[in-house]
């Protein structure tokens, strides 16, 4: 078994077995039929994410694909980006728990960029996806410092800043002062819409809603990917994650690298809030109820921290969410996937567990293939 | 005056328990070394038992279905974090997301989004003679746990400081290793330590769905997990001082719905979002003013492997 | 394996790094488990399934890290686990009368009251045997107690064993001190690789005899490495490598340099610099190092050593004094500028400070020097040039195996050790300081790596040794100062090496006037 295999190994055993478990589930609570129902609100799911191929086979019109697939990409593009700014963290060393409170900020940003700056379209865009870069990475930055001149331990303040977020942006800003006024004086909830050279262009016309935040995902996931692997500035980060102690003496400047890479996973976060607003919602509306930012972590971890890894598990569950709308045909509720997610990264969390079961499993067979020992303690020959 | 100050105390009274028993556990679970981030989780399954309890038994029985579903959450972050020395980090956030989606679940398969039936609340106690008394009266008409979340942070605090299982406690947060040498399992002290935070943390969301409310809500706790984190940390880890930081942040809440009612031009000045940040604000800056590491467990976080010192 | 300990005796169990002597004894205590084999207490066949089985048939153990919890006080330390209560709460006040009494009759003079983290290293393992005491141990395990003492502190030990074992007590003594087990054990047991090779009683051996039984079949290795090089004469290698000291008998300088040292390369005066805890660690260093010179620090740990090491390769920032290093100055010297300018550094915790353990050995071998060829590009990262420069030196310095893709942490810690002297020294550095570079090292790393320093030293850089063994120190060094909290107390030249006067200088005695 090689390295890579063994090392995602234990998440997809763990994504397949949250799918066997939640299926389970379903069939369990149904009084009839259970195992029926399970699995035809599983294939729901799959042609709610990637499009209804039965229907399309028998002649209905393209958009049964394009639709789901678009909304599926997108919710994938919106993972991306969060579970990004989880990983970059980590592979400096630090649990950034707050990606949601960077989104909101973000989305924030970039409402308010969208809204109430008049720009032309090739310049409006990238302004605020700038815009929200920077106020994810600003609020990030918070819990940086104080982990880096305070030793605020970042869990904590991460978790913290969330909650301010939160009340500070859905309980005053979004209702008060930055509170949108439609035409006919009618207040609406939420921002004011925001100016059409702002909105992400769509790629397929209006048979889907993917739009270029995706390839933003996929770029942002790329860049960060061969940033990390084959830069200097990358392997620093990464050594001061692994060893910051070992880094700092190796003449890493080991706070300007954890300071960087917070920023940068922050802004991340904020790009997420961007593509939620520039994309799809047009506006910050009245609460930001998607909890991206926390499926970020899932993401991450699940993804193993490889940022080709978090696309890839990005990937997976924004086909299942965006299938989880379906589900409600059957009676499941549209939150179905975050539960198959969350039990994912349960057991992802018990990542000692399945090494633990592959080890014995393989043990035989390593026996006599097994490469030589570590020498032995008299080398001198 | 004294009635503004009398209906104050009350409501503080009436919603501090629930607040107050989760960073209790929090604290329990986090002085033995084992980070309590699934407080939120562990929340909403106590809350959610506990309302599905009632439909069908008496509900001070359906607040012990509510404490031992939260000592059942506990008990999966125990066996990943004490058996299989997983991240406790991770550990926590996931049991918060499966809590948190497993509940909608359960709730939309079962009882619809509006929520469980409504229950019987646990019943007030009334002291007449008390009740009348200016101030002091606010005592007065609440249900048993506002009561148990006076006493229970005076008796865990004793427990942590004056008695030898609180030694041991304490000495397994700060240095696991040194307690194993002397024949005590570790082991079992932080699993002791993490049940009893999830009772407790069980207890508190039994308590939202039997007193605070008379049923279990699609977004109970609402996020009521994590202020009993900022609660536990604003009170420098220990029991008495959660307990004040959990009194203060209820009371805050009370203040800023007195407000909201009472005077609501005083909320143009004082935005509501901006009160309701408070609690966080605070704590984030007891942390950026104290530095954090003279009150943490030493070892918090830092999983126990017998044959590595 | 089996070994037999006779009750009343002081035994002594010695071998090399990784001979099995602590795997051996935290089988005693309970806290490993035996694959097989039994152990039997006073005849009877025992299964020790924790520490607490151990403690309850007698046996105590203190360890070579201290199992203490720094925030509790000695006397809740030494009652953890059996505290007098009153009424089911913990009695404070009996504990410290209880801990009292044990102290006085075994003749310790500790404060039950004070904290623990306010206690120096010698009075932290006075509390250890304490807590030993104090549960009723009958059979007292120490694990290499001595390696952070003073000779004074462990002639004070020794005496406290002698004592035990006239009480009645027995007392088993783990080290590869060979000196030390010399002149206080009543039999001495040698272990290799994992088994008991030889049973002796002090009177019937000799140092070098029980040398040559602790490296068995290794010596050829030792010894022909230590030839080959031509540095060594292969019996002094074998000794140095156990701790023993060599010198020769008229004082000279040994072979290999030391003789006309070069340009200076550091000069430093009142160099003052701050701890961990924030309390001043240095206070008004002087010290210099010249081309071609191995300079010896030598101290009980905790009295700046480290602090020291830190300021040279900017690591820690000075809050007074000022000096010269490699034409800069050191105030305000930042790691990356030390390198720059060739300041090498093996650091003490290896795998906190010198390596990260997750990255590959070629990563390691990059890390530090990642910033220009051979290991990187402009920004980009030069694989080609990293892997063939890794190999280059995994291959010269031996290191087993020689996979540059494996995870550092796969290797053992010698040859961890290695990688760490062959990146810094293949970086040509003009100054090098080296902490503790062959603790927990087995027997042929130490000897390769005292010849590499060597072999440094003979190619014209200038060498500052920590070290908190002073056999080492004495064995490698030209020159050596004596810190005590922060000072220097001395000054040695090789011709006036007394150890008797560095152990009085490293315990605080003043320059004798004159």
């Amino acid at each position: 078994m090689g390295e890579r295999t063994r090392q995602a190994l234990p998440s997809v055993l763990s994504v397949l077995l949250s799918l066997v478990v939640c299926w389970q589930l379903i069939a369990l609570t149904r009084d009839t039929d259970g195992t029926a129902v399970a699995t035809a609100a599983y294939l729901e799911m799959l042609w709610g994410g990637i499009g209804d191929w039965p229907r399309f086979i028998e002649g209905a019109a393209v958009t049964v694909l394009t639709r789901p697939l678009g909304e599926a990409a997108m919710k994938a593009a919106l993972l991306t980006l969060t579970g990004l700014s989880v990983a970059v963290a980590f592979k400096v060393g630090l649990f950034n728990i707050g990606a949601q409170g960077q989104m909101l900020l973000g989305a924030l940003a970039a409402a308010v960029v969208g809204a109430h700056v008049t720009l032309p379209g090739v310049l409006h865009i990238p302004a605020a996806l700038l815009g929200a870069a920077v106020a994810g990475a600003a609020w990030a930055g918070i819990a940086g410092a104080l982990k880096l001149y305070r030793g605020v331990h970042e869990v904590i303040s991460t978790i913290m800043l969330n909650w301010v977020a939160v009340r500070l942006v859905d309980n005053w800003l979004v209702v008060g002062p930055l509170r949108g006024v439609a035409e006919a004086g009618a207040s609406i909830s939420g921002t004011a819409e925001i100016h059409p050279t702002s909105q992400l262009p769509r790629l397929l016309g209006d048979s889907s809603r993917l739009n270029l935040g995706f390839i933003l995902a996929v770029v942002a996931a790329v860049t960060v990917w061969a940033w990390l692997a084959r830069t200097r500035s990358g392997f620093e980060t990464r050594a001061v994650g692994l060893g910051d102690e070992a880094a700092r003496a190796a003449g890493i400047p080991v706070a300007r690298r954890a300071g960087f890479a917070m920023a940068l996973a922050g802004a991340l976060a904020g790009l997420a809030g961007a593509v939620l607003v520039l994309g799809t919602e047009g506006r910050y509306p009245g609460t930001l109820g998607a909890p991206y930012g926390f499926d970020g972590i899932a993401i991450a971890l699940i993804g193993n921290n490889h940022p080709l890894g978090v696309g890839a598990a990005a990937l997976f569950f924004g086909v299942l969410r965006a299938g989880g709308t379906r589900m409600q045909l059957l009676d499941v509720h549209k939150s179905f996937p975050e539960l198959i997610q969350g039990l994912a990264l349960l057991f992802v969390a018990g990542r000692l567990i399945w090494l633990a079961a592959l080890r014995r499993r393989s043990t035989p067979t390593v026996a006599t293939a097994a490469p030589p020992a570590p020498a032995a303690q008299v080398p001198h020959a | 005056m004294l009635e503004i100050i009398h209906r104050l105390l009350f409501a503080t009274l009436d919603a501090a328990p629930a607040l107050v028993f989760a960073a209790l556990g929090a604290v329990l679970s986090e002085r033995a070394g084992v980070v309590a981030v699934g407080v939120e989780g562990m929340m909403r399954v106590g809350a959610f038992c506990a309302a599905v309890a009632a439909l069908v038994m008496p509900t001070p029985l359906a607040v012990g279905v509510g404490m031992l579903a939260g000592a059942t959450l506990a008990a999966v972050h125990g066996y990943l974090c004490i058996r299989w020395r997983s991240d406790q980090v991770v550990s926590g956030i996931a049991l918060n997301l499966v809590a948190l989606a497993g509940g909608t679940f359960l709730l939309e398969t079962h009882f619809g989004p509006n929520g469980t039936p409504p229950i019987q609340q646990l019943a007030p106690w009334n002291w007449p003679e008390l009740a009348s008394v200016p101030v002091l009266g606010a005592l007065s008409g609440h249900a048993a746990p506002t009561y148990l979340a006076l006493l229970l942070p005076l008796l865990l605090q004793g427990m942590l400081t004056r008695t030898p299982l609180g030694l041991r406690l304490r000495a397994v947060g700060d240095k696991p290793h040194a307690v194993a040498t002397l024949g005590l399992s570790v082991p079992a002290l932080r699993w002791g330590a993490v049940l009893g935070g999830g009772l407790l943390a069980g207890l508190g969301g039994a308590v939202l769905s039997t007193t605070v409310l008379d049923r279990f809500e699609q977004h109970t706790p609402a996020g009521l997990g994590f202020m009993a984190l900022a609660a536990m940390v604003f009170g420098r880890w220990t029991p008495l001082g959660a307990f004040f930081a959990a009194a203060f942040f209820a009371f805050g809440n009370a203040l800023r719905i007195g407000l909201a009612s009472s005077a609501p031009g005083l909320l143009d000045v004082v935005p509501q979002g901006v009160l309701l940040a408070l609690p966080y604000l605070l704590t984030l800056l007891v942390l950026t003013f104290q530095g954090q590491r003279n009150s943490t467990p030493a070892s918090l976080g830092v999983p126990y492997e017998q044959e590595s010192r | 394996m089996s070994l037999d300990i006779g009750a009343g005796e002081l035994l002594a169990v010695v071998g090399e790094n990784g001979a099995g002597k602590s795997s051996l004894m935290n089988v005693l205590y309970g806290l490993y488990h035996p694959d097989s084999g039994e152990v039997s207490v006073d005849g009877r066949s025992v299964r020790l399934k924790s520490p607490g089985d151990a403690i309850a048939l007698g046996i105590g153990m203190v360890h070579q890290h201290f199992m203490l919890v720094p925030t509790l006080t000695v006397a809740e330390n030494v009652v953890l686990g059996r505290e007098p209560t009153r009424r089911g709460l913990f009695d404070w006040e009996r504990a410290v009368r209880e801990v009292a009494a044990t102290c006085e009759r075994f003749g310790f003079v500790l404060d039950p009251r004070a904290r623990v983290d306010t206690l120096t290293v010698g009075s932290q393992q006075k509390v250890e045997i304490v807590k030993a005491l104090h549960r009723g141990a009958q059979v007292l395990i120490l694990d290499e107690p001595t390696a952070v003492l003073t000779p004074q502190e462990a002639d004070e030990l020794a005496r406290v064993m002698r004592g035990l074992v006239a009480q009645g007590r027995t007392v088993v003594l783990i080290s590869h001190k060979l000196k030390e087990v010399l002149g206080v054990a009543d039999r001495i047991a040698v272990m290799r690789r994992g088994r008991l090779v030889a049973e002796v009683r002090p009177s019937e051996t000799s140092a070098t005899a029980l040398a040559a039984l602790m490296v068995g079949e290794s010596q050829r290795a030792v010894t022909g490495h230590a030839a080959a090089s031509g540095e060594k004469l292969p019996s002094d290698a074998l000794m140095e490598a156990v701790g023993l000291p060599v010198r020769g008998d008229d004082g000279r300088p040994a072979p290999g340099g030391g003789e006309k040292p070069g340009d200076v390369l550091l000069e430093a005066t009142g160099l003052q610099a701050r701890g961990d805890n924030g309390c001043p660690a240095l206070r008004g260093v002087d010290l210099a190092v010249r081309e071609g010179e191995i300079v010896g620090i030598a101290g009980v740990d905790g009295n700046g050593q480290r602090e020291l090491a830190e300021v040279l390769t900017g690591l820690r920032p000075l809050t007074a004094g000022r000096g010269t290093l490699l034409g800069g100055a050191l105030t305000g010297l930042t790691p990356a500028q030390a390198r720059a300018r060739g300041v090498g550094h093996v650091p003490e915790d290896r795998l906190r400070r010198a390596v990260v353990k997750a990255l590959s050995v070629e990563e390691n071998i990059a890390l530090g020097r990642h910033t220009g060829p051979p290991f990187a590009r402009g920004l980009w990262i030069d694989f080609a040039g990293r892997r063939e420069r890794a190999q280059t030196l995994l291959a010269s310095y031996d290191v087993r195996p020689p996979e540059p893709t494996l995870p550092l942490q796969a290797l053992s810690g010698g040859n961890q050790q290695k990688v760490v002297v062959a990146r810094e020294l293949d970086a040509r550095p003009r100054l090098l300081v080296v902490v503790q570079p062959t603790r927990g090292l087995d027997i042929g790393a130490v000897a390769q790596v005292h010849a590499r320093l060597r072999e440094a030293r003979a190619q014209g850089t200038g060498v500052v040794l920590v070290s908190l063994d002073l056999e080492e120190v004495l064995a490698l060094a030209d020159r050596v100062y004596v810190l005590f909290e922060g000072r220097v107390t001395g000054q040695f030249t090789r011709a006036e090496y007394d150890e008797r006067e560095m152990g009085r200088r490293m315990l605080g005695a003043e320059q004798a006037h004159g």
